[in-house]
């Protein structure tokens, strides 16, 4: 961290714990729903939001002086689509593959909140570099509560970690199940989502005490 | 922020240059990219329909296709003939070959005939074209039919492959979004590998189709005659979706299966 | 009729925040007083209620393939779909930014209180989400579209209005200290949609005909068969290319 500044340093990890966009700073929870009932999903959704991220942050922060005020949402909107829209007809021409894979999410990520959470709280306000760390550390902090949570909810829910039968193969009974032990199907479901979404933040706060609100 | 950005005039014309410079953007790089993407599109097309034939790189649990590099070699090889059937008011009007098709629809090949947009001129009341792939691999016959429905988001499709009496023999999902780890898994080997040996007609040759059913105590799909695969937990709608797809696009085939045992 | 099924559809069985999942971070952030809810809720279904028929005729005459015909025969082979996503956020974002303008004009006070989510109603998904549900169903006419939207921004207002009671309630009992606040409010929503998945059932449930049982003994013999066959198939998608 000898390149950075106490203050940028600071930037890249205070959203990972204490200004955590999702239990703290609440952005970007339609996501962290939708796509956490498997590990490998919420793996693929943090980096790509890195990637948004950052770039967009950077951008949006060298154009900050000239984007007029009253239309500033409609132009924050439009580039992070255009953005998101080129490089998937890139990825669609030179490797399709991984474009299925990712097509996906793109229109997880044009909506996603955080994105436009950042760019209106930070990036509106600050220079380029700054921003662009803001970016890295907001969806490093984001990508780690989704991975949390696509953790657990596979683990319990269907029994498999990146699809690999961890527990055992509950149709053949074989490891943990012989023991009678059941997948919890309701874990897939989405309110259990939330449910350890507001798990995970009881945590934090119970470590961190300045954290807790008031009523 | 400054005063001189809060003018009308200014904000108008930052407007419009964003408009043109975005415009053209994304249009430069979409018909830039075209001809790449709809190469990409066509050699999946044929991918696609070998999959549904048994012809992929499957491994151990995951499905995947045969390397694109010989989609187009493997599928001359294996695909026999493209059928196309004119179908209005669920009654076959007409069958071309591949040949009289291609002749008088400006050398389209079959495969490529957008079955979303035939849907559309079925519900418009106008002829809708059916393509049927019929392919041969070890000495078996194929008919593979494409279908195209809609999940909880956005659109869902896919080719099944079926024998002489509508058995289902392979199948193959896709997607253009439904939700991952969830609707998704639609095109995960365990739930398309479900499908293969379910009958689509009853014994009395009425069609009843396939159900994506939850909750139906087989998850090992060992009852091959009850129209019911195993639904994915937590995606409720996208199953609703394949039952849907299966019954109203592969329903319009039966006629042409019933002439196939006279 | 099909207007009051489709309103009732889209504010219960499909409700955006407990059937979809969308419109979650201003629900969760803003949902602390009745009075901000209220008014958040309000922004929520009037720019539904004008998005909604306003993309509607933006991907009937523009973007849908062969929309552009009524410009002439020659143009029924452009397909703008691919514009879709941008325009559709284009419109909303467009109308966030003028009932932003309003409000301010109008209710400072709600302005101060609704903060950073005023301009996030553009990104808020339960909107975008409503205009993309409305492509993906193929909603038939204006009218419909007009009903779908209103019917899916009272859903969500609804909502709000819910847990933000709720929460007004909560402030008198004892929560650990930990759970407060964000916490307890997650877990009482994670609560609240699996209530609301009971109204899911009453599309799905009871379609199935309690027919067909007779028929049960003359298939068992062919169950052994066809489980073989399938094995066989399976085995061989697995060994091909040997």
């Amino acid at each position: 961290m000898a390149l950075l500044s106490k203050k940028d340093a600071a930037l890249l990890t205070d959203p990972l714990t204490d200004n955590n966009p999702i239990t703290v700073q609440v952005l970007g929870i339609c996501s962290a729903l939708a796509i956490t009932a498997e590990l490998k999903a919420s793996i693929v959704m943090a980096i790509s939001v890195m990637a948004v991220l950052g770039v967009g942050n950077v951008v949006i922060s060298l154009l900050r002086n000239i984007i007029p005020s009253k239309i500033r949402i409609i132009v924050q909107l439009v580039i992070v689509a255009a953005l998101v829209i080129i490089v998937d007809l890139i990825l669609k021409a030179f490797s399709y593959e991984l474009s299925k894979t990712l097509s996906v999410f793109v229109g997880l990520i044009i909506t996603n909140c955080i994105i436009m959470g950042r760019f209106e709280a930070f990036a509106l306000g600050n220079g380029p570099w700054k921003s662009f760390l803001d970016g890295l550390g907001n969806s490093a902090g984001y990508g780690i509560i989704l991975i949390i949570v696509g953790f657990f909810r596979e683990l319990l829910g269907s029994g498999t970690l990146l699809g690999f039968k961890v527990l055992g193969d509950p149709i053949e009974k074989t490891g943990l199940y012989a023991f009678g032990y059941e997948n919890n199907g309701f874990m897939l479901l989405s309110p259990m989502a939330l449910i350890v979404v507001g798990i995970i933040i009881w945590v934090q706060r119970s470590k961190n005490k300045t954290l807790i609100e008031e009523n | 922020m400054s005063k001189r950005t809060d003018s009308n005039a200014y904000t108008i014309i930052f407007a419009m240059i964003m408009v043109v410079v975005v415009g053209s953007l994304l249009a430069f790089f979409s018909s830039f990219l075209k001809p790449n993407i709809d190469e990409n599109k066509r050699v999946e097309k044929q991918q696609n329909i070998l999959y549904a034939m048994g012809i992929n790189d499957n491994d151990e649990s995951n499905a995947n296709f045969i390397s694109s590099s010989f989609a187009g070699q493997e599928f001359s090889k294996f695909v026999k003939e493209q059928l196309v059937l004119e179908v209005t008011d669920e009654k076959v009007t007409k069958l071309q070959t591949r040949e009289e098709y291609m002749d008088t629809n400006n050398g389209q090949e079959p495969y490529l005939i957008d079955v979303k947009q035939q849907q559309n001129h079925a519900k418009e009341g106008k002829a809708r074209k059916l393509p049927l792939f019929v392919g041969e691999k070890d000495g078996k016959t194929f008919y593979v039919a494409p279908i195209y429905g809609k999940g909880l988001w956005d659109a869902i499709w896919g080719y099944v492959s079926l024998d002489e009496n509508m058995v289902i023999q392979g199948a193959y999902f896709d997607h253009k979004g439904e939700t991952p780890g969830l609707g998704a898994n639609i095109k995960q080997r365990y739930f398309m590998d479900d499908f293969i040996g379910e009958y689509l007609l009853t014994d009395e040759g009425d069609f009843k189709g396939v159900t994506v059913a939850k909750g139906n105590n087989d998850p090992k799909n060992e009852r091959k005659t009850d129209y019911k695969v195993d639904a994915i937990a937590g995606a409720t709608i996208t199953g609703d979706g394949v039952t849907a797809m299966i019954k109203s696009d592969l329903q319009l085939y039966v006629p042409y299966f019933k002439s196939l045992k006279n | 009729m099909e207007h009051i099924e489709l309103f009732f559809k889209s504010i219960f069985i499909d409700n955006m925040v407990f059937a979809t999942f969308l419109g979650m971070c201003s629900y969760l952030a803003v949902s602390k007083k009745l009075a901000t809810a209220v008014g958040l809720g309000a922004a929520v279904i009037f720019v539904l209620a004008v998005t909604v028929p306003l993309n509607w005729l933006l991907d009937q005459y523009i973007l849908k393939d062969g929309a552009l015909a009524w410009l002439g025969p020659e143009y029924v082979v452009y397909d703008l779909s691919f514009l879709s996503f941008i325009m559709f956020i284009a419109t909303i974002a467009t109308m966030v930014q003028l009932v932003e303008i309003i409000i301010e004009k109008f209710s400072p006070s709600l302005y101060n209180s609704l903060g950073i989510f005023l301009p996030l109603i553009a990104v808020n998904c339960a909107i975008l989400g409503g205009s993309l549900f409305m492509q993906s169903r193929e909603i038939p006419t204006l009218g419909l579209a007009l009903t779908y939207g209103v019917g899916s921004g009272i859903g969500w207002f609804l909502a709000i209005l819910a847990i933000a009671a709720i929460r007004e309630k909560i402030r008198y009992s004892s929560v650990p200290p930990a759970l407060r606040g964000l916490g307890i409010t997650f877990i009482i929503t994670g609560l609240m949609a699996i209530g609301f998945m009971s109204f899911g059932g009453m599309l799905t449930g009871g379609d199935e005909k309690p027919k067909e049982q007779p028929k049960v003994e003359a298939k068992i013999e062919k169950k052994e068969i066809k489980k073989a066959d399938a094995t066989k198939i399976v085995a061989k998608n697995t060994t091909l290319n040997e």
